[in-house]
């Protein structure tokens, strides 16, 4: 008996502070990772506490990552960013022992050539889903098909895109019927870009910018993340997404630990808790991209967003999806932009 | 009297920027008691965002660590800037004008570079980013301000004060203590605010230096701003208004500030 | 003796001045050494990247268009905000000083200084509330005049410069007050007694007595507004990219630290220029 008091004693005293981590997650604002709820859970099932950092670009993040090193534990990545991550030595090998739940992510996704480079897994598949706009549905009764409402001298002041040079190239690419991976005709994007500039109101920067600029008025039409729009329709904005005739940019986002994290353990077992149904169908309900996991996947309701934007097959043909964009052709995208928003 | 009207258009133009300079401040206040989330009007009274913030660790953590911070640099930099600028009054130290514009740089070099220079040397050497660092550069800040106010207080102070004492017996660390720094107490309190102040208000360097996840409230702040605002900001920036307030009129009584003759 | 006595002061005022200026030395004076040395590198020196001297970050200033003219963007609006705080701020310390007395000068006083207590972060972040369209200024103003009123101010260059006189005014108001404060009062009463108008007791005694003041206000603002990126980024949107804020992004996000460190040795060459050009009119004014 005293010895079990013993064992239990020292239990006590040694593994609160063997086990409860801090751990840091660098993720974009209001992108799930940081729901009061889900954290709440995460520590009353692990003892662990998280705390978030954030940025409003992948290449803030990539630097954030590079000048910070031991700061973070979790990253997003968007897969797109994973092979230079991992090339840069930034972030280390996924443990799949300690992420039960990858069995049930999606096997395409698991295998995604980004997320695997060199065939190494560097980022769990967390959420994918599409980059296009939405509108303002007290502006617009009947939401447009085509991207050149951005263009339309009628919304002149009321437009927005994301201050970000790749989303921009692309996105001007798209408008302009070109591949967004292979951009042939980078003059005609620039001439593009600068007939657009006029017309932008503002950058928005984070989820939240664009809600208050959304609920504001200012905005009528601006690009946006569909699991954000999902998200921005549960709280009550009066917007409707639009994934128009020309089409939408794809991304899937992984969830990597950086190689510096010193709370290896604790970080894998975060993300085994992101890719969790139990936490994807809740948040799913607030608004959502979509996951990962084909378990999740399937016990969502018929009604749900991501059932009905990202199920439909017609939509989905019409997506082109994100790949790794070269340093020659980052710094080209950059200084495009650069110039254009000096020249304001 | 052709007076009176330029002496009336002069207080008009003062009340004018008055409201001016207040008049964001109290919408800001203002606005931390509206309920709506996206600072929607019209106008809704609650108190929910200060019980939010009540609950918000990063934001009180990074409250606390911007006091204690500019405690530590009003201390230091308060000790050592004084000990220069009496040294440099004192004595006619060799290169005395070098060392007085050596002052210039912190001062006229904007802070964005500054910042980054230190972001560079102290990431090349190997001093990582984080509370020590932001100290380092806060300090470093400071210090020209310190001098200065010092410097200026001992514009008033009479040398043959110390060298009675001297001529009596005094031993110079006497002299210090029992002469100098009596006379010198309001310039150096004065001083030790103004440390306090560029440290506590201080962003772009603490934004270049401080450790993300630990990082001070100005820059807490901007982070909130551009990655999504909630009105938790405005009730903790509002609180730090009327402390700083309280703290100003507290010193003002002490120091009859405003230079009444 | 006397010799050895004065060797030893000297001993002890370079003790009393080391702390203060080797922690200047290691805080400010190395790192911009080390800025500009990284300013001639092609690459960071860091796990084995390939790196040279060069100075082509240099030459990549006057390659772009878009740097010189971003440049000549940020001083401009750096020389328009100082002229504001200047026209804005003098009156306000002429009143401070010379009309109003006693215990409502000293509370005016530090009204006008609270401000530069509070947090500079918050006070930009309430123009952006304010003049947000649909905001509260837009709905005062519909609430006084008749009509739906629009200023659209919010992410224009106006708007940053309303808010960067609203983060300066306060250096301007100061400086100005502390000189005008100084001025012996006796002068004026002679310049009255001898029946100089008030205009011109302004004109010929308090403007030039208080142009140190002044001066010394203008530095205070101009230094930084040229360098800033903060308050164009969130008040400028769209029209908010300035030299400060390209500057920020090769730290923050593009990680190009070379260029960066050359953008800001440009940058810093050209306020000290300016600096130095009207350093003449400081001594003069203080002569």
């Amino acid at each position: 008996m005293t010895r079990l008091l013993a064992a239990v004693a020292a239990a006590a005293l040694v593994a609160p502070a063997a086990l409860a981590d801090e751990i840091r997650v660098l993720n974009w604002q209001g992108y799930g990772t940081d729901a009061d709820w889900a954290v709440a859970a995460f520590t009353a099932a692990t003892g662990h506490t998280v705390v978030h950092d954030y940025f409003t670009s992948e290449q803030e993040m990539l630097t954030r990552l590079r000048t910070n090193p031991g700061a973070y534990d979790v990253v997003l990545i968007n897969s797109a960013f994973t092979p230079q991550a991992a090339a840069e030595g930034l972030i280390r090998p996924i443990d799949p022992a300690l992420v039960p739940n990858l069995a049930n992510v999606d096997p395409a996704l698991f295998a995604n050539e980004d997320l695997n480079p060199g065939g190494v897994l560097m980022g769990v598949p967390w959420t994918w889903g599409l980059t296009s706009f939405a509108v303002n549905t007290n502006d617009f009764p009947e939401p447009p098909d085509s991207l050149a409402v951005f263009w339309d001298p009628a919304w002149k002041g009321r437009v927005s895109i994301r201050d970000d040079a790749l989303e921009a190239v692309q996105f001007a690419a798209l408008a302009l019927g070109q591949d967004i991976n292979a951009i042939d005709d980078l003059d005609a994007v620039r001439a593009k870009l600068a007939a657009l500039m006029p017309q932008i109101a503002t950058f928005w920067s984070s989820e939240n910018d664009w809600n208050q600029n959304m609920a504001s008025g200012l905005f009528a039409v601006a690009t946006y993340w569909s699991g954000s729009a999902a998200r921005s329709i549960s709280e009550g904005l009066p917007i409707a997404f639009v994934v128009p005739e020309e089409g939408a940019i794809g991304w899937l986002d992984g969830l990597s630990v950086p190689a510096s994290s010193t709370r290896v353990e604790a970080a894998h077992a975060f993300i085994d808790w992101m890719i969790d149904p139990e936490f994807y169908i809740r948040w799913d309900a607030e608004g959502a991209p979509a996951t990962s996991n084909t378990l999740a996947a399937a016990a969502l309701p018929e009604t749900s967003f991501n059932r009905a934007v990202l199920g439909d097959p017609e939509v989905v043909a019409r997506v082109q999806f994100m790949r790794p964009v070269d340093d020659a052709t980052r710094e080209a995208y950059l200084l495009l932009w650069q110039e254009l928003k000096a020249a304001q | 009297m052709s007076a009176a009207p330029l002496a009336l258009s002069g207080r008009l133009w003062l009340g004018l920027m008055l409201v001016f300079l207040y008049a964001p401040i109290l919408v800001m206040a203002a606005m931390s008691l509206n309920a709506s989330p996206f600072y929607q009007l019209p106008f809704e009274a609650s108190t929910r965002w200060y019980a939010k913030l009540w609950t918000n660790r990063e934001i009180l953590a990074a409250a606390w660590r911007s006091v204690w911070i500019a405690l530590a640099v009003a201390a230091i930099a308060t000790l050592i800037g004084s000990m220069a600028a009496i040294a440099l009054w004192r004595h006619a130290v060799p290169g005395r004008r070098l060392l007085q514009a050596l002052l210039f740089p912190p001062i006229a070099v904007p802070w964005l570079i500054t910042g980054t220079a230190m972001l560079v040397f102290f990431f090349g050497i190997g001093l990582d980013r984080g509370s020590p660092a932001v100290i380092l550069g806060h300090v470093a800040l400071a210090l020209p301000y310190v001098i200065v106010v010092v410097t200026a207080r001992l514009q008033g102070f009479d040398p043959t004060l110390e060298e009675a004492a001297r001529s009596l017996g005094a031993r110079p660390l006497t002299v210090t203590l029992r002469i100098t720094l009596p006379f010198l107490a309001p310039g150096i309190v004065a001083a030790a605010l103004f440390a306090f102040a560029v440290s506590f208000d201080q962003f772009v360097v603490s934004y270049f230096l401080a450790r993300p996840g630990d990082t001070t409230l100005p820059v807490l702040i901007y982070t909130a701003i551009r990655k999504g605002f909630t009105p938790e900001i405005n009730a903790i920036s509002t609180i730090v208004i009327l402390v700083s307030m309280v703290l100003m009129l507290l010193v003002a009584r002490l120091a009859r500030f405003g230079g009444e003759r | 003796m006397a010799d050895r006595g004065e060797r030893a002061a000297t001993g002890r005022a370079l003790a009393m001045l080391a702390p203060a200026y080797l922690w200047l030395l290691f805080a400010v004076f190395l790192p911009l050494a080390a800025m500009a040395w990284f300013s001639l590198l092609s690459d960071l020196p860091l796990r084995g990247r390939e790196w040279h001297l060069t100075l082509a970050n240099y030459r990549a200033f006057l390659d772009s268009p878009a740097y010189p003219a971003l440049l000549w963007k940020s001083l401009r609006i750096a020389a328009v905000v100082t002229l504001l705080c200047l026209v804005a701020g003098f009156p306000c310390a002429l009143v401070l000083a010379r009309v109003i007395r006693g215990r409502s000068r000293e509370a005016l006083l530090l009204l006008v200084i609270l401000p530069f207590w509070s947090n500079a972060l918050v006070r930009v972040f309430s123009w952006t509330i304010l003049l947000r369209p649909g905001g509260v200024l837009d709905a005062a103003l519909s609430a006084v005049l008749p009509g739906e009123v629009r200023l659209g101010l919010a992410f224009t260059e106006t708007a940053v410069v309303i808010g960067l006189v609203h983060s300066y005014v306060p250096y301007v108001i100061l400086t100005a007050y502390l000189a005008l404060q100084a001025i012996d009062q006796s002068l004026i009463e002679a310049a009255r007694a001898l029946g100089a108008g008030r205009l011109r007791i302004l004109r010929r005694i308090l403007l030039p007595l208080a142009l140190p003041g002044l001066i010394a206000g203008a530095v205070l603002v101009f230094v930084p507004v040229a360098g800033s990126f903060m308050e164009p980024r969130l008040l400028g949107g769209r029209m908010g990219t300035t030299f400060g804020t390209v500057i920020e992004d090769q730290f923050v996000a593009v990680f190009n630290w070379p260029l960066g460190a050359a953008l800001s040795f440009i940058l810093l060459a050209v306020v000290l220029g300016i600096l130095a050009a009207a350093s003449p009119a400081l001594r003069r004014s203080l002569g």
